[in-house]
């Protein structure tokens, strides 16, 4: 159950079928491992975790196979994997653009708990405090406001299940 | 699937991605995530996708006005220039923006400059406190509560002790408090707090309804009902009679209760505080309804019903082994 769980997770994050199966196993075998020396206490939380950081780790080594047969230096933008990666999709001008746009209709309070939660890395409570909501409030917005990117990306034709492989 | 079903799994998993990212994880929260994720593998891939959508570069450059737009001044693509340019259109938000920014900046500093107002009761006394909206507050003996009323909220925090709230209904302005993270949230109603050493948190409502916010969840009470809050134990409690907390009278109705919790509450009234010689002793379990102004009566009750002995020295009762 676990290591299915976690190859839906590396496949809904643009993982190719092959990768999604190693990289859940060695997640696997890394729960199994902590297990033994601490409690752990949310199994997926962890595993999630340490399944993003593998996919990271994998993307550099190929990207670095890659840039290696072209001479090329390493840095990050340049994977060279043959099928897009879910963040870039994410990070084409006309995501972009969909999400300004989705942003910009927004009610101006949730824009701002949005942003700040995002791009300042406020804490619920912070972000509260200053704008008179509460935690839940607060919650509530970010979660409204999430559920409506994804609508947009969805209207727009980024939908980024579809461009797993 | 059906649409509504989607769009719940996604607030679901929108709500679960901004939950899972705070520092405060207590086993409950990680186990109901757990088992959320377990449930069903739409979960996962709506998990996943949120997770994607709000870590991407993409969504951190719109929220950025700033440096998305730059990147799109430096590169004005045809289709930009067919809408007029993304430049022209979020200059104009950005006017929106600041309108309606500033429409909210009034009240917004009105309330900023709300006062807190920290109320105190000392050891062996009880506070009465109306405040301004007509609502009355009996804050126990040793307790510490502060408020803060503003145009369009009441908010108070129980530091410690414990307090009955009897709230003036208002149909725009909540009434909520906070004890040690656990929040209470009322339309007008009348309901008891207890904050107890340790962090254990107590709640019974005596009228109208209340919805109780704590670390592993939410719940609503109706009159008549409690919940206690204890680390990630939730437990609940039924039969709450009465218009009004039995302390308010001077009685204190144990069940199955910790000596040393009992003897927590008399202290908050008692004149003579009661001491533990050791404090294993307050695993004791006592039941009965004890008359708080009387704690001498108390001391002998307890000691009777364990077989300790007690004395008084030093302005204190002290309660041992015998």
């Amino acid at each position: 159950m676990v290591q299915s769980r976690l190859i839906g997770y590396l496949r809904a994050r643009g993982a190719r079928a092959d990768l999604a199966e190693d990289i859940a196993q060695e997640t696997v075998l890394r729960l199994i491992a902590i297990s033994r020396t601490k409690e752990i206490g949310s199994v997926f939380a962890l595993g999630f975790r340490i399944a993003d950081n593998l996919l990271v780790d994998q993307h550099r080594a190929e990207s670095r196979y890659a840039d290696a047969g072209q001479g090329g230096d390493d840095h990050e933008g340049q994977w060279q994997n043959a099928a897009p990666s879910l963040e870039r999709v994410l990070d084409s001008r006309r995501a972009i653009e969909v999400f300004q746009r989705c942003l910009n209709r927004m009610p101006a309070l949730r824009r701002e708990v949005l942003v700040r939660r995002r791009l300042r890395n406020e804490s619920c409570r912070a972000i509260g405090e200053d704008l008179a909501l509460s935690s839940k409030a607060v919650e509530k917005h970010i979660t409204r406001g999430l559920v409506d990117l994804r609508r947009a990306m969805e209207k727009a034709g980024i939908d980024p299940a579809g461009w797993n492989e | 699937m059906m649409a509504s079903e989607r769009a719940e799994i996604d607030s679901a998993a929108a709500l679960w991605l901004e939950r899972m990212r705070g520092p405060v994880q207590d086993s409950a929260v990680a186990a109901s995530f757990d088992a959320w994720i377990a449930e069903d593998p739409r979960h996962v891939e709506s998990y996943a996708l949120m997770a994607s959508l709000w870590q991407s570069e993409g969504l951190a450059q719109a929220a950025c006005p700033t440096r998305a737009g730059n990147d799109n001044a430096a590169g004005l693509d045809a289709a930009d220039a067919r809408h007029g340019g993304v430049w022209g259109r979020r200059r104009w938000f950005g006017l929106a923006a600041g309108l309606a920014a500033l429409a909210v900046a009034v009240p917004l500093g009105q309330g900023l400059f709300a006062p807190t107002h920290t109320y105190e009761a000392s050891w062996g006394a009880t506070r009465e406190i109306t405040l301004a909206d007509g609502s009355h507050i009996q804050l126990s003996g040793g307790s510490r509560l502060s408020v803060r009323l503003t145009p369009w909220s009441r908010e108070a925090e129980l530091e410690k002790g414990e307090a009955f709230f009897d709230v003036a209904h208002e149909a725009l302005r909540g009434f909520a408090v906070e004890a040690e993270g656990a929040r209470v949230e009322v339309l007008g109603t009348a309901f008891d707090i207890d904050v107890l050493a340790g962090g254990r948190r107590e709640v019974r409502v005596y009228r109208g309804l209340v919805q109780v916010a704590g670390e592993s969840g939410a719940w609503r009470l109706p009159a008549g009902t409690g919940l206690i809050l204890d680390g990630a134990h939730v437990r609940s409690l039924e039969g709450i009679g009465g218009d009004r907390p039995g302390w308010l009278d001077g009685w204190f109705d144990a069940q199955d209760t910790r000596l040393d919790r009992l003897i927590e509450r008399l202290n908050r009234t008692s004149r003579i505080p009661v001491e533990l010689d050791d404090p294993q002793l307050g695993e004791l379990r006592v039941t009965g309804r004890f008359e708080m102004h009387r704690p001498q009566e108390i001391v002998e009750t307890l000691a009777a019903i364990h077989g300790l002995s007690w004395s008084r020295d030093e302005g204190r009762y002290r309660i041992g082994r015998q």
